[in-house]
């Protein structure tokens, strides 16, 4: 089943001294139950396209189909986003709350999350008393907490430092599959692809179209960091960063 | 939570404290030794008392009119004004911020307008006050608000336009309506705005009170100032500046107190 579907999308956008060619002819999907890794350098439209799929923008031409139309997506951005003036409890709630949808279920079920993710006793804290890793853990949640079809993930990893990176890498993925979400994530960095995606979608520089479709194999490693030392991770690191240099010059 | 320190660092909270008390004995000093070489100079005739007045003549006379009830009465009536001011500047400065950040279109066409109001001494504006609101106290509470409501106005605008983006994308994604975000993230990113503005609009409100006062009133602190300064009476005006002076002080403490309760976690 197809979650998600770009029919042949450009996006164009106007300014006073120019128009911008964001997106042209792009075309991809994402089935149920799979991760795909958006990859492309920076400044090539990366960002438009989760726009595009939360409907904050409208395509110039072509066609973006949801199978669920309807707030089905949940969006993690690159910063955590979480709101300093609200406890982890409070903030897990914000998506329910905008929605309307703070039943006794919804709640028990952001409740069983915090529970299970161990961020239970840590829900009368504010944000600033956690740490980068934490608070990453508490945005993937709070995105969880709507039950989406549909997670994107913007460069979610990339204001942390290295160590980190790896660390919450593997936090968010094995909370992803034991939930059994569908995602999107979007990245310039080919090694957090190929250590997270199932299949890879690698863009060109800017208008972005789909240069090349990658699937990784690595399903049968448990966690990135597992993936990362598979044996043909550095061929596939290898060969995914030829095409990105030649899509650049 | 309960932390041991170590020797060393109990050294260096211990010199901290010392340093900390040595400002505030300074500070008392500072005044001690002004009000002190103040009284000599007027004792020994080298400053004419009549137009300086002297902290004994003024304390005096604070104890005069802080028996026969005068002063009490006067302050009273101006803090009255200027809380009236300051509530009502305040809140409709707020409403009008939300509604040109509820509307791009109203923002862009009254921006001009407000910036010109902002640079306008309202003192100006004295005369048709009192014709649009008459000399009583409505006049001079009027003045407190149209001082204090344009700065509002502006700051709060300011404070609403500059949310985080990503915050306001990420209930976007969610779908959430304008009013939503208001009340989610524009309104609370803005407390620390909200109580810099209420810092700035007690001076603010003291300022239109008094000025009011100064133009209409037959009573509070303004107009005891005023006739002080006609009859000749300094030890009047001063002990009228030193009252107002604690009064606006207090007023200052209050909200700042209010602050770092409220905000605490808003940073
Ligand atoms: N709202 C906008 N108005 C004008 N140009 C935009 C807008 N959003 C993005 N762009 C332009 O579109 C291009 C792609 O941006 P973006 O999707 O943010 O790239 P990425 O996320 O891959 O780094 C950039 O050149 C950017 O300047
Ligand atoms: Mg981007």
């Amino acid at each position: 089943m197809t979650v998600l579907q770009f029919e042949n999308v450009s996006k164009i956008f106007y300014t006073k001294t120019q128009q911008t060619t964001a997106l042209q002819n792009l075309s991809f999907c994402v089935n149920k139950g799979e991760f795909v890794a958006l990859v492309g350098p920076s400044g090539c439209g990366k960002t438009t396209i989760l726009s595009l799929v939360c409907q904050l923008i409208q395509p110039t031409s072509g066609k973006v189909t949801l199978a669920s139309p309807n707030g089905a997506v949940g969006y993690m951005l690159q910063k955590d986003g979480l709101f300093e003036w609200r406890t982890i409890e409070k903030n897990i709630r914000l998506g329910l709350e905008i929605q309307h949808k703070l039943t006794k279920e919804n709640l028990d079920f952001a409740s069983s999350l915090l529970r299970k993710y161990g961020l239970e006793e840590f829900k009368r804290h504010y944000p600033q008393q956690l740490s980068g890793g934490m608070r990453q853990r508490t945005a993937l949640i709070r995105t969880l907490a709507t039950n989406p079809e549909l997670l994107l993930l913007d460069e979610p990893f990339s204001a942390l430092d290295f160590q980190t990176r790896l660390e919450v890498c593997d936090d968010v993925y094995s909370i992803i599959k034991r939930e059994n979400k569908t995602a999107l994530l979007v990245t310039h960095d080919i090694s957090e692809a190929i250590s997270m995606a199932d299949r890879i979608v690698v863009l060109t520089k800017r208008p972005a179209r789909v240069l090349l479709q990658h699937e990784t194999h690595l399903q049968k490693y448990k966690t990135p960091l597992e993936r990362r030392e598979s044996p043909t991770f550095a061929k596939q690191f290898e060969l995914l960063h030829r095409v990105l240099e030649e899509a650049k010059s | 939570m309960k932390k041991t320190f170590s020797l060393e660092h109990k050294a260096f909270l211990k010199k901290q404290k010392m340093h900390t008390l040595f400002v505030h004995l300074s500070q008392v000093g500072v005044l001690a030794l002004l009000l002190a070489l103040w009284e000599l100079l007027a004792h020994f005739e080298i400053i004419d008392s009549f137009i300086t007045s002297s902290p004994s003549k003024i304390a005096k006379t604070l104890v005069e009119l802080v028996g026969d009830g005068t002063l009490l009465y006067h302050a009273w009536v101006s803090t009255l004004e200027t809380l009236a001011g300051f509530a009502i500047g305040t809140a409709l400065g707020y409403a009008i911020a939300v509604v040109l950040w509820w509307n791009g279109f109203l923002k862009q066409v009254f921006e001009p307008y407000l910036i010109v109001l902002n640079s306008l001494p309202k003192i100006a504006l004295g005369p048709l006050i009192i014709i649009w609101a008459g000399t009583g106290k409505m006049a001079i509470i009027t003045m407190a608000v149209l001082i204090s409501v344009v700065i509002t106005t502006i700051s709060m605008l300011n404070g609403f336009c500059e949310t985080s983006a990503e915050k306001i994308l990420l209930l976007r994604s969610l779908k959430a309506s304008r009013r939503q975000i208001f009340a989610k993230v524009v309104a609370p990113s803005n407390v620390p705005t909200l109580m810099a503005t209420l810092k700035i609009n007690v001076g603010m409100a003291w300022i239109g009170s008094i000025m009011g006062e100064y133009l209409v009133s037959k009573e509070g602190l303004g107009y005891l100032l005023v006739y002080g300064s006609q009859v000749f009476r300094l030890d009047l005006v001063m002990t009228c500046t030193i009252v107002l002076c604690v009064l606006a002080g207090v007023m200052y403490a209050v909200v700042a107190l209010l602050e770092k309760i409220v905000a605490k976690n808003y940073t």
